[in-house]
């Protein structure tokens, strides 16, 4: 069989996974053989960053063959200096549990349940309430008279974690609509 | 020289950083939860949640107070668990000479039920949970993997407001007595709970009773 150095250590990190970390504990006895089989044994740090809200804390996510591992907050972040709101701790289960929605749902006017649905129909149904909500609110002028091109009728809640460029095209999407109720979450 | 936990009550705003980071790193499956007009949840400590953050609330001169208690176990100096458990089945609970972690192993499974309700009656804290499914008694680890490899506990690592330490034990001892005396100008009723046996000193700003409702 030809095994090469980097599909041994693929072989091998697979047999450290499989086994449960608790049988190492029966077999070599004492509070020694617990601290045995260490479940970050051979795995690389990655930094992400948290994505709810504006403080943005970093997290070390521990990857072994590709797979998340465990996460934990970075010490080096000068923000939050290694610590983690629930949230932020949860980070490993919000990207393995499978309760996570994988695709997009949709309840229909007056409906008791969701059905699923493409990303293209769900965009296109989207893009469509919007233009008719928008032009069924669209106020040319106001009491006045003053031209004003106005939509009071939608309310945009951003995201405090859009960076510069994205508040941008965002922005310009908005305004070219006439929307002026704009926000984000970190203000709640 | 054992390691100790301070848990300093009057810096925790009851995010739960430290319950969820806690069952992130043990991999504890969730628990079916319903609404029961708390944010106690869930409601008591379980086989899948070794840490748990208690919520007391009351109106005193009609305002609205909050006592919160990130339980978990006290790792005791002279474990009555361990003494109870001992007697039936050796190695069932051990204690790490090193770290004084209080660590319930897969041998826990070898005692019979009345022994196991003897273990849970000799805990003081009422701490150890039994898993039906797999026999085993499951309460907090101490992180004890992490902390022998130099790491901290993973609830101490996540808090973010200073509540959760962890240490050598003399270290905690004169951070307690410190932070202590710091909250007896503003708190009266300030105390720690047993610093003297456990190695999980609570910092209280008040009765102890306080911080403990049952959940509806």
């Amino acid at each position: 069989m030809d095994v090469t150095r980097r599909r041994f250590l693929k072989i091998a990190g697979l047999g450290i996974a499989s086994l449960p970390l608790t049988r190492l504990g029966l077999n070599l006895g004492g509070a020694e053989a617990y601290a045995a089989g260490f479940k970050l044994e051979g795995t690389k740090e990655v930094i992400s960053i948290c994505p709810f809200c504006s403080v943005g804390c970093h997290i070390i996510v521990h990857v072994r063959n590709g797979r998340m591992v465990s996460t934990e907050g970075d010490p080096d972040y000068p923000v939050s200096e290694g610590a983690l709101c629930s949230k932020g701790a949860a980070m490993l289960s919000m990207h393995k549990e499978d309760h996570r929605l994988t695709k997009p749902l949709y309840r229909a006017p007056y409906s008791d349940h969701w059905e699923e649905k493409s990303w293209e129909w769900m965009l296109d149904r989207i893009g469509r309430r919007i233009k008719d909500t928008r032009d069924r609110g669209f106020i040319r002028r106001n009491d006045k008279g003053q031209e004003v091109n106005r939509v009071d009728s939608i309310f945009q809640l951003g995201t405090s974690q859009m960076d510069n460029e994205e508040c941008a095209l965002s922005h310009q999407f908005l305004r070219g609509l006439g929307v002026v109720h704009i926000d984000h979450q970190a203000r709640i | 020289m054992p390691m100790t936990f301070l848990i300093d009550t009057s810096r925790c705003t009851a995010c739960r950083g430290c319950q969820v980071a806690c069952k992130e790193w043990n991999d504890l499956q969730a628990n079916k939860t319903r609404q029961r007009g708390t944010h106690q949840n869930p409601p008591d400590l379980n086989p899948f949640n070794y840490k748990l953050v208690r919520f007391a609330e009351y109106k005193e001169n009609g305002k609205v107070v909050w006592y919160f208690f990130p339980d978990q176990c006290r790792h005791c100096v002279s474990p009555p668990c361990k003494e109870a458990a001992d007697s039936y089945v050796e190695g069932a609970i051990i204690k790490d000479p090193k770290t004084g972690a209080v660590i319930f192993t897969e041998r826990t499974r070898l005692l019979k039920p009345e022994q196991v309700e003897e273990v849970i009656s000799y805990c003081p804290y009422n701490i150890p949970r039994l898993d039906t499914g797999t026999g085993i008694l499951a309460k907090c680890t101490m992180c004890n993997d992490r902390v022998k490899r130099n790491m901290l506990p993973m609830c101490v690592k996540t808090c973010p407001t200073g509540t959760m330490n962890f240490g050598e034990r003399s270290k905690m001892v004169a951070l307690a007595k410190k932070r202590l005396a710091e909250l007896k100008k503003d708190y009266p009723n300030a105390q720690l709970q047993d610093p003297d046996d456990v190695n999980t000193i609570f910092l209280l700003t008040e009765d102890p009773k306080k911080y403990f409702q049952k959940v509806g």
